[in-house]
């Protein structure tokens, strides 16, 4: 279990943390998710003790990280970036880092053949790629074999064999041993598919933190696609206060604010012909964009003759682009 | 793969859990991390390259002083051989200060300090652990190339006197000595690193302290430079690697009245490196790493 209190980080005049509090229950994976900038690599810093928090406390299995006496097998840890020396082999380097806790090489073997860095344990690390760096440093926070694991990005990087490999290991840690799993990511697909979870930061503050469904269902309105023959009449009926139609192409509307039961009853009440009622759900991406607008820190422009983004929503039959990123998973 | 995530943490269960950290344990990662780079391998092959190689060439040109009829020193001067060790540690510490500094600025260029510090948290045992294997490694590399130095040359010269005697205490407290002030500049020039965070920054302020200050204070005629100089981490370490007899007539030829003996000298020199330890120590604990 991990309990932030109050935490703080100022870097010169910048705010990088401002006053976070929040818990990461044992048993399940908890996404961290926010643009970048936001603070997420910051708070994972202060929670291995890297950075020391301009105010506020934060423990990890009721005290802070470094009174543990055994902290390796406390907490592993990947960090955002390559925290490994260059000049020397993967397997040397996690021979070091598992002596300083007494773990010997059998258990360093493990994780390199869990890890799959069989064939390139004896190379040094500074011709490793991207995916393979993740993957000896997935391998380091796994070596004392820890109750709460942290991982920043953890599949930046990877090959989709590898992120569906961690997304395995991660939900088995958490749900199956009960272990704390503390994820950060700027990939909202990849959390909708790993996190139970989910803590949402930007610019450095909570902006939501609840169960993923939760967050998604609070930060996306209720959207109901219809096709109607009658549909300039259908859209007159709707309109009010708290609904807003959008007209789309010939025939079809997007209804914001009312349920696909209530636009079914109002069409049957003026006697209009419906061929489409789909409710549609929000996505992740959508409530992460909804929640994040107001704190991203690096706003992209928009691209020359690109529409400006509807607060559309994907329908809740999963639509082929959509679930592309994670063909394959069934897990859930 | 993923079947092996399956099988794997179940170990947990039954295994007990591995040991903890304690100073020992992290001394034997800070053992496996000092063999497994290359620079160690480097520094050490030039180290004992120009303390046995050197220490031969020197013997042989002071067996070629010119007589003092062509310009060599006035007669009566008397020849030693551990003047030979002079010159060959002059250029020898270099290789050992390199060894030093990179053994903790190469962890901050790499990130490698991150994964360091998140073993050890309380993060001083880190610099304790990493001192403590580069001055043991350091003083028996050290003493095994003084060693290996003074039998070779034994073998090769001993037959013109220029074999080091033992039997005369000083000098047997010289030979450990060398072996003992080589070992301190690389903890010196490891405490800059602790301090600085950068190899080049590092290496140059060692490079500075033994190289290039001791010539600008002795060219620059402002009297107080002349009482700084013999309390320079160089001039003063240097104290012991001297026999007693070689101190005595430095000292005499001293206008300055410093007058170290050996071991106070060589108390300057770890003095330098207790101080620039403890900053070091001071700021590892309260900086972001």
């Amino acid at each position: 279990m991990i309990e932030a209190h109050d935490l703080t980080k100022r870097y010169g005049t910048k705010l990088a943390v401002d006053g976070i509090s929040f818990t990461v229950q044992p048993g399940r994976v908890t996404g961290f998710l926010g643009p970048n900038g936001a603070g997420k690599s910051t708070t994972m810093r202060m929670i291995m003790g890297l950075d020391r928090p301009t105010r506020g406390t934060v423990t990890v299995n009721g005290r802070p990280y470094a009174e543990h006496r055994s902290p390796l097998t406390e907490v592993g840890a990947l960090l955002e970036a390559k925290a490994v020396h260059t000049g020397r082999s993967a397997r040397n380097h996690l021979r070091a880092i598992a002596a300083t806790h007494g773990i010997g090489d059998k258990r360093v073997n493990e994780v390199i053949s869990m890890t799959g860095l069989d064939t390139v344990a004896k190379r040094r690390v500074g011709g490793f790629s991207l995916g393979m760096g993740q993957r000896l440093g997935i391998a380091a926070a796994l070596v004392g074999d820890p109750q709460t694991l942290i991982l920043d990005e953890p599949v930046n990087g990877l090959d989709p064999e590898g992120v569906l490999w961690v997304r395995n290991l991660v939900k088995y840690l958490a749900a199956s041993e009960g272990r704390t799993v503390f994820l950060s990511s700027h990939l909202m697909s990849e959390m909708a598919v790993t996190a139970d979870h989910l803590i949402v930061i930007g610019r450095g503050k909570i902006i939501a933190d609840g169960p993923v469904d939760t967050v998604i269902s609070q930060a996306t309105k209720a959207t109901v696609r219809v096709r109607s023959p009658q549909a300039s009449d259908l859209a007159a009926r709707l309109a009010g206060p708290a609904i807003t139609v959008t007209p789309g192409e010939e025939g079809l509307l997007e209804v914001h604010g009312a349920t696909a039961a209530e636009v079914g009853e109002i069409a049957a009440r003026s006697a209009i012909v419906l061929h489409e009622l789909t409710p549609l759900t929000g996505s992740l991406e959508d409530a992460y964009m909804s929640l994040t607008s107001e704190s991203v820190e690096y706003h992209s422009a928009a691209l020359p003759g690109e529409p400006s983004r509807s607060t559309g929503a994907h329908a809740a039959v999963p639509d082929p682009a959509a679930a592309a990123p994670t063909t394959g998973e069934d897990a859930r | 793969m993923s079947t092996a995530v399956a099988t794997e943490p179940h170990r947990h269960a039954t295994a007990p859990k591995p040991g903890k950290l304690t100073f020992a344990h992290l001394l034997r990662g800070e053992w496996i991390k000092f063999w497994s780079v290359r620079s160690t391998a480097w520094t050490m092959s030039i180290f004992f390259l120009a303390i046995v190689g050197l220490v031969l060439l020197f013997t042989l040109a002071v067996l070629n002083t010119p007589s003092p009829e062509d310009g060599g020193p006035p007669a009566g001067t008397p020849l030693s051989p551990l003047d030979a060790y002079t010159p060959a540690v002059y250029l020898g510490q270099f290789a050992l200060a390199v060894l030093g500094a990179l053994t903790i600025t190469g962890e901050y260029t790499t990130g490698m300090i991150r994964s360091s510090l998140t073993a050890a948290p309380k993060r001083l045992a880190v610099l304790w652990s990493k001192a403590v294997v580069l001055g043991v490694v350091t003083l028996v590399a050290a003493a095994a190339a003084v060693g290996i130095a003074a039998a070779l040359q034994a073998l090769f010269f001993g037959g013109q006197d220029m074999a080091v005697d033992l039997s005369e205490d000083s000098t047997l407290r010289a030979l450990f000595g060398t072996a003992l002030y080589l070992a301190t500049i690389s903890l010196l020039s490891f405490a800059f690193g602790a301090l600085l965070r950068h190899s080049a920054a590092a290496v140059a302020t060692i490079l500075g302290l033994l190289l290039v200050l001791p010539i600008v204070f002795s060219l620059v005629p402002w009297k107080p430079l002349q009482y700084i100089l013999p309390f320079m981490p160089g001039a003063a370490g240097q104290q012991i690697t001297m026999t007693d007899a070689a101190i005595e007539a430095q000292n005499t030829a001293s206008t300055v009245g410093a007058d170290l003996t050996a071991w106070q000298g060589y108390g300057v020199l770890v003095a330098w490196v207790v101080i620039v330890l403890v900053i070091a120590a001071v700021l590892l604990k309260r900086r972001d790493a």
